[in-house]
């Protein structure tokens, strides 16, 4: 049993009791979804004032509701493809927004460093998610680099609760970096991979139309 | 690629090219490490606008002069 996993396995059972709170009131995923993008905005806010204890709180509970939209809509057998393409969409939009919290305070601090090393977190951010989504669009699975988007949220909340969000910002942004270079190299490599398949079928489907008789194609004719 | 790095290259190689899944040693090795950095480093070697005290390792060398 490792340290994160037990930590997982403690936070469920609250979320458990969220989701079945949800289910029993019929509560529509697509209404969790919008209801956590709308909460990320106020968290954006509290960042932008630079009241990270506020931020912290909010985020959390923006981030039940972003955790739980998936889960509510198995339960109600409510699971739509639409349901998951708005989800992803509305992540990014939550994404986007606690990064722009962060802008506006470092500009307001006249900050034009970390204003840069923000949005580059922030471009980095958006590119992770993007490289994964275009690569499983030519291979089946790209879910390689370590910075997703659970990993950003939970140091968001170590960063707002701590006041060390501009270490949270480094750390987002370099591995992000690394992130999306992991998937970019990892879609090359399965592309490849899946070339030499193909060239080799084809080398092989080539052997077989010439050790096959002419006669037959002749007679086909 | 692999077969031609050395060890401590091939740890590099696999903490930034990361492939292992969440919940493992690997995974909380790494988790421990980028908490360290972000509660143990001063906020002063950083220029964090927001952070104030000098953080862990800035006690401990404050304490050590």
């Amino acid at each position: 049993m490792t340290f994160t996993g037990t930590i997982g396995k403690i936070c469920m059972f609250p979320l458990s009791a969220i989701i079945r709170l949800c289910v029993a009131l019929r509560i529509h995923p697509n209404v969790l979804t919008a209801t956590g993008v709308l909460t990320n905005v106020a968290a954006a806010w509290a960042l932008g004032l630079g009241a990270f204890i506020w931020g912290g709180v909010i985020i959390i509970v923006a981030n039940i509701f972003d955790f739980i939209d998936g889960k509510v809509a198995r339960e109600l057998h409510e699971e739509t493809r639409f349901g998951g393409f708005l989800d992803s969409v509305m992540d990014r939009f939550s994404d986007i927004t606690l990064f722009i919290g962060l802008i506006y305070l470092y500009a307001e601090k006249g900050r034009t460093d970390y204003v840069i090393v923000t949005a580059l977190a922030m471009m980095f951010s958006v590119m992770t998610s993007y490289t994964r989504a275009r690569a499983e669009s030519l291979i089946a699975k790209c879910k390689v680099g370590f910075m997703e988007r659970p990993e950003r949220i939970v140091l968001f909340m170590i960063g707002a609760f701590t006041n060390r969000m501009a270490a949270v910002v480094w750390v987002i942004l370099v591995l992000s970096v690394f992130t999306v270079a992991d998937r970019i190299y990892y879609t090359w490599r399965e592309l490849n991979g899946r070339i030499r398949v193909e060239d080799e079928l084809e080398h092989r489907l080539a052997e077989i139309r010439l050790s096959t008789p002419r006669s037959r194609g002749a007679g086909r004719r | 690629m692999k077969q031609v790095l050395t060890l401590p290259a091939l740890v590099v190689w696999r903490t930034f090219f990361w492939t292992y899944e969440r919940a493992t040693w690997q995974y909380d090795l790494w988790v421990i490490v980028i908490l360290a950095f972000v509660w143990l480093t001063p906020p002063a070697w950083l220029h964090d606008p927001m952070a104030n005290g000098p953080g862990l390792i800035g006690w401990i060398l404050q304490m050590l002069k």
